[in-house]
């Protein structure tokens, strides 16, 4: 008996019933230690579901779809690995806290939407689940209640609202072009390829999803916001729920017959942003924020694989944006948790987690013999030797850099007590995912039959790889000697000038808005416009003289 | 002209003046009375239609003759739940003036 | 058209949903005191089966039901109509107002031996005959009768303002009623133009006898400027402000959810069913532009309120103005040759949707209100301990508002864009969107602040009783899942049409 709807509607039903459970009080308070069995589900889905079978439990205008493609399936693994690992992260993390069953609900509802964004197959769905994904999103990072979380939380909201109201128009348009008007996601990128809004649809894809991905100039809520929120919440949003959009983007985008204008500019965003984000990233001193800004640029080089795609037309570019992405997830989430048990953790023992991070961290840059360098080679293929090739070898040079500078910061982050040692809760999850970050990505690598061992382990490989991590150490070494400061840039560099535009904005149209309103409660006045729209009405209907 | 016409044109006169006192007058009294005055014109312009849509052998259309009366009625209980009000708001102190309270009232 | 010239079988369910609340409403008053609550709890079940009744027999049947009264035709005789429309307001206003006297049972329940209060005696008589007027505005099918029906409405709304008899509360009601009256007379002008011009008032012939002409040109103006200025469309809102935020809180959700939507479903049968339609393409780009006004300026000056149902009044304000941007949209696809079911569903979703939300919300302001003392924005720190079910209401009613999945208020927002974008009126779909993300701002930051945690040694200890909590999330919950109804295979809104499809 074929399982898969079972599973694939329970990746999205266990998490909901759970955040249900939690509105009785006594249970709510207890949800943590459970908090890692949510994902169970969507890990079924990713090692035994059938791939690319369409299930639809409703009607026409409201289908309730389920299906899952390849990139989706390794996507859906790797983040379900994650919230597992995480879930039981948070248990130990927050145990304490007074607002826990807080954080229980939002991590529920986070895990919700974020994994049930990779089984639906209808628009309507993943729309709500965009939006439970965005209100968990904002509880977790504003769980702890500071200024600088509020602040975040409420950059977060604005943002995450704009993207999902572009998303909205885009995918009102496909729909009314679509044949029969479907709202299934499948018949998506052939009706934006035939319609006569295609231009204006692929603008507001791209501008939602890359709101949501993190593209430069809008990604200034990635540092806030990863930054603010607590150590296991920063793993889950850096690790897997930006890629969301990610598996939006390749679901959505026509890869084979895109204008070449579109991939290109994509692209193009990406690869900048990769680049822009490393600088930044080093003039910052928490490592939280550098990590956000190493996601950042993540982002750009995923987004761009996917952008190369569209221009020279390359269908598997979605599979090969998703691989990079996985390494993205495990590896990214890892670091995060490796924050954390190094905050708790003494000096004496702090190579512990140094040694692993370092690997780990570097790994993303493409350590020869890590998950980055498979990935890493694989997309080469994709971006080719030209203009974008040396881009994208250049973004692995400054994510070495920004990387060494990360362990540096790490390091600064250690307790104070030389024997400190973090919690057993703390710990094993996270040697769980540096195993996982390091194993994953090389079962991924083998299961195709393309690829093999002896082609991996060729010393021309190991030598591609290992190339940009000397030139970024070296660098890194000369950034070291040379005396000068960086300079110091707030976190979230744009945000400051655009927040600021905005409160000038926002003041001028509550001023004109509530001046409005007050003259028009004058009775005269009122009355009087009352006969302005006579007047107006009379002109509006003379089709009717 | 006929009378009919010079009734329309009455009729129009009044709820012209009722519109201009009902949005002018800060008064709510006169407020009411300029609404009475509109319901004249109103109703006045409902028989000047009976007098047009006379039926041979009637002199009126029967129907609008109808309509005016219920009319009157709904226009008086209109004035009456006003005046009402006005008295208890002259009662319950403050003053009775419809024009606008300051923004922290309310 | 075949004029309609008999009464349907159904047609005696529409006489008993007018004569059902119009009985509790005497009742009420004769029998007073203790018993008029009970009279009110005992009818409005009833009155909510007679709802779904109708529906039924619409459903099955596939027309409207029609009722004759005295078996005299039109024009001599006043007919009873349901369509799909008049139905799903019926039935959406006995929702509403049964969670209101759920809610309200506390506030303005009075003991047997008690001497009888003004108070609570003339909501539970006010209460039937908002249902009363407003059973009658839908189901009405002349011109005249529907004015009637609009000033018993007013007049059963104004005291509702002023029930507690503070001096504001007394002037919002007086600037109500003048106010009212004066957009009622100005519709009643124009039903006396009409008549003049057609010799008919009732809507079935009208549709299809009117033509353009100088007559229906003057009394089409006057009669939707009078109804603009009873709906409280931008800029004819003075008056409702005031007028929802001084009134109790269950008389709030009743005038905000349900006593606005009568005259706007007067605009609805005038603009659909009476004028020709797809020659108002230009004249529904003006009254969504008053209604994109009203989203624009209401959101905003929500957003800077320091009060909560003064916030959630300007709300209303704000949301009374995506009613109106269905009508360009309806007048654009009757003009492109498609059906305009998506653009008059979606304005119907709307009305739904912004009904259910709204009480909730008003309700749920009640409670904080009556559980802290006040209902200053600044101060709602820790209510979320206190009142989990009410701020989770809120927060419901607040996301169907903003329109996220699963609520009616998405369903609404997703016909109204795909309305717009189709007819290229991309313009409508960037103010939406707009109006959208403003709501979701001051929604979020009212829930934001309640949710803060305060020490429990300084939280007020007014309790406020659980069943009052339950049929406000019972009603927000509703209106978080009345999107489930695009499940159903029905298309409500189509059954029984007067006006064709096709201009």
């Amino acid at each position: 008996m074929n399982l898969t709807p079972v599973w694939l509607v329970a990746t999205v039903l266990l998490p909901l019933l759970m955040l249900l459970a939690c509105c009785v009080r006594p249970w709510r308070a207890r949800m943590l230690p459970w908090l890692a069995l949510g994902p169970l589900p969507g890990l079924l889905v990713a090692l035994f579901a059938t791939r690319d079978a369409l299930y639809v439990f409703g009607n026409a205008r409201l289908p309730l779809a389920f299906a899952v493609d390849r990139p989706g399936a390794a996507l859906l693994g790797v983040a379900s690995l994650l919230w597992l690992a995480g879930g039981w992260y948070a248990a130990a993390y927050q145990a304490e806290t007074p607002a826990r069953g807080r954080f229980a609900v939002c991590w529920l509802m986070t895990m919700t939407g974020c994994l049930g964004v990779f089984v639906v197959a209808d628009m309507v769905t993943l729309y709500g689940l965009l939006g439970l994904l965005t209100v968990g999103t904002t509880g977790l990072v504003m769980q702890e209640g500071t200024p600088r979380a509020q602040r975040a939380g409420k950059i977060y909201l604005s943002m995450a609202l704009l993207a999902e109201s572009l998303l909205l128009a885009g995918f009102v348009l496909i729909v009314s072009s679509a044949p029969g008007n479907t709202l299934l996601i499948v018949d998506a990128p052939a009706a934006i390829v035939a319609s006569p809004w295609r231009d204006a649809i692929l603008c507001l894809l791209i501008a939602g999803f890359g709101i949501k991905a993190g593209l430069v100039p809008l990604h200034f809520w990635i540092p806030l916001a990863h930054g603010a929120a607590p150590v296991p919440a920063s793993a889950m949003l850096s690790g897997a729920v930006v890629k969301a959009s990610v598996i939006g983007l390749i679901r959505f985008m026509p890869l084979e017959h895109s204008p070449w204008l579109a991939g290109a500019l994509l692209a193009g965003i990406g690869l900048f942003g990769a680049l822009y984000a490393v600088l930044v990233g080093m003039t910052q001193r928490h490592p939280k924020t550098v990590l956000a800004y190493s996601s950042v640029s993540q982002m750009g080089v995923i987004v761009a694989l996917i952008g190369m795609g569209m221009a020279s037309g390359e269908g598997s570019a979605g599979v090969i944006a998703a691989y990079y992405a996985v390494n993205h997830v495990l590896s990214k989430g890892a670091l995060f948790m490796a924050v954390g048990v190094v905050a708790d953790t003494g000096r004496r023992r702090l190579w512990t987690v140094l040694l692993p991070a370092a690997v780990l961290a570097v790994g993303l840059g493409g350590l020869p013999l890590s998950g980055g360098a498979l990935t890493k080679a694989v997309a080469k293929s994709l971006f080719g030797d030209g203009l974008a090739g040396t881009l994208a070898t250049l973004s692995a040079i400054g994510t070495t850099v920004l990387m060494v500078h990360f362990l540096r910061c790490l390091k600064t982050f250690a307790a104070t007590g030389p024997d400190d040692c973090a919690e057993r809760g703390l710990r094993w999850p996270w040697l769980a995912m540096a195993s996982a970050s390091l194993i994953v990505p090389w079962a991924l690598y083998l299961m195709s039959p393309r690829n093999s061992l002896p082609d991996a382990l060729s010393p021309y490989a190991l030598w591609a790889a290992l190339w940009p991590i000397v030139i970024g150490v070296v660098l890194s070494w000369a950034l070291l000697r040379w005396k000068r400061k960086l300079p110091q840039l707030p976190e979230g560099d744009v945000v400051v000038g655009l927040s600021a535009l905005g409160s000038r904005v926002s003041e001028w149209a509550a001023g004109l808005g509530q001046g409005l309103d007050a003259a028009l409660r004058q009775w005269a006045i009122g009355g009087s416009a009352l006969l302005v729209l006579i007047g107006i009405f009379a002109w509006g209907l003379r089709t009717l003289l | 002209m006929t009378s009919a016409t010079l009734f329309g044109l009455c009729a129009a006169a009044l709820i012209g003046l009722g519109v201009y006192g009902l949005i002018v007058n800060p008064q709510p009294l006169r407020k009411i009375l300029a609404f009475n005055l509109i319901g004249s014109g109103v109703f006045l312009f409902f028989g000047m239609i009976a007098r047009r849509g006379a039926a041979i052998g009637l002199g009126g259309d029967p129907v609008p003759q109808a309509l005016v009366i219920t009319g009157i009625v709904v226009a008086f209980s209109a004035t009456a739940l006003a005046v009402a009000l006005l008295l208890r708001l002259d009662a319950a102190g403050g003053p009775t003036t419809l024009d606008d309270v300051a923004d922290g009232e309310l | 058209m075949a004029a309609m010239a008999m009464t349907t079988s159904g047609g005696p369910l529409l006489v008993a949903a007018l004569l059902l609340p119009l009985g509790a409403m005497w009742l009420a008053f004769v029998l007073g005191r203790a018993y008029a609550p009970r009279v009110v709890a005992y009818a409005l079940p009833v009155g909510v089966l007679l709802a779904l009744a109708i529906i039924a027999d619409l459903l099955c049947s596939g027309d409207a039901l029609v009722y004759l009264l005295g078996a005299w035709t039109p024009p001599l005789g006043i007919a009873l109509r349901a369509d799909g429309l008049s139905a799903a307001m019926l039935l959406t206003t006995t929702v509403v107002l049964s969670t209101v006297a759920w809610f309200a049972w506390a506030d303005f329940s009075q003991a047997a031996e008690a001497p009888e209060a003004r108070q609570p005696l003339m909501f539970w008589v006010l209460l039937p005959a908002v249902w009363v007027a407003l059973n009658t505005v839908f189901l009405a099918n002349d011109l005249f009768t529907l004015y009637v029906a609009l000033e018993l409405l007013t007049f059963a709304a104004v005291p509702l303002v002023c029930l507690e008899g503070h001096p504001e509360t007394l002037r919002a009601a007086l600037r109500y009623l003048l106010f009212a009256l004066l957009g009622s007379v100005l519709y009643l002008l124009g039903a006396v133009l009409l008549y003049g011009a057609y010799g008919t008032l009732d809507i079935a012939q009208l549709g299809a006898q009117v033509h353009p002409d100088i007559a229906t040109w003057a009394a089409a103006v006057l009669m939707t400027v009078g109804l603009l200025a009873k709906t409280a469309l931008f800029p004819l809102h003075l008056w409702l402000p005031p007028a929802h935020a001084g009134a109790p809180a269950a008389a709030s959700a009743m005038l905000s959810a349900l006593v606005v939507k009568g005259s706007f479903f007067l605009v609805v049968r005038l603009w659909l069913d009476v004028l020709p339609g797809a020659m108002l393409l230009e004249a529904g780009q003006w009254l969504a532009a008053l209604g994109a006004a009203a989203i624009l300026v209401g959101n905003v000056v929500a957003l800077r309120q320091r009060r909560l149902k003064l916030l959630i009044a300007y709300s209303t304000v704000a949301q009374i103005g995506y009613l109106f941007l269905m009508f360009p949209l309806a007048a654009g696809l009757a003009g492109m040759g498609l059906p305009d079911t998506p653009a008059v569903t979606g304005g119907l979703l709307q009305a739904v949707s912004h009904a259910t939300a709204k009480a909730a919300m008003f309700m749920a302001a009640g409670l904080i209100y009556s559980a802290l003392g006040h209902d200053r924005i600044d101060d709602l720190q820790g209510v979320a301990q206190q009142l989990p079910m009410t701020v989770m209401a809120f927060a419901l009613g607040g996301i169907a508002l903003v329109g996220l999945p699963p609520s009616g208020g998405f369903m609404a927002k997703w016909l109204l864009l795909s309305a717009a974008l189709t007819t290229g009126q991309w313009w409508w779909a960037a103010v939406m969107v707009i109006g959208g993300l403003m709501t979701a701002s001051y929604v979020f930051s009212i829930v934001v602040r309640t949710i803060v945690a305060v020490d429990p040694e300084k939280m007020p200890k007014m309790v406020v009783p659980r069943y009052r909590e339950a049929s406000v999330l019972a009603l927000a919950a509703f209106s978080f899942l009345l999107g489930c109804v695009a499940l159903l295979p029905v298309e409500i809104v189509q059954v029984g049409r007067l006006s064709g499809v096709m201009p």
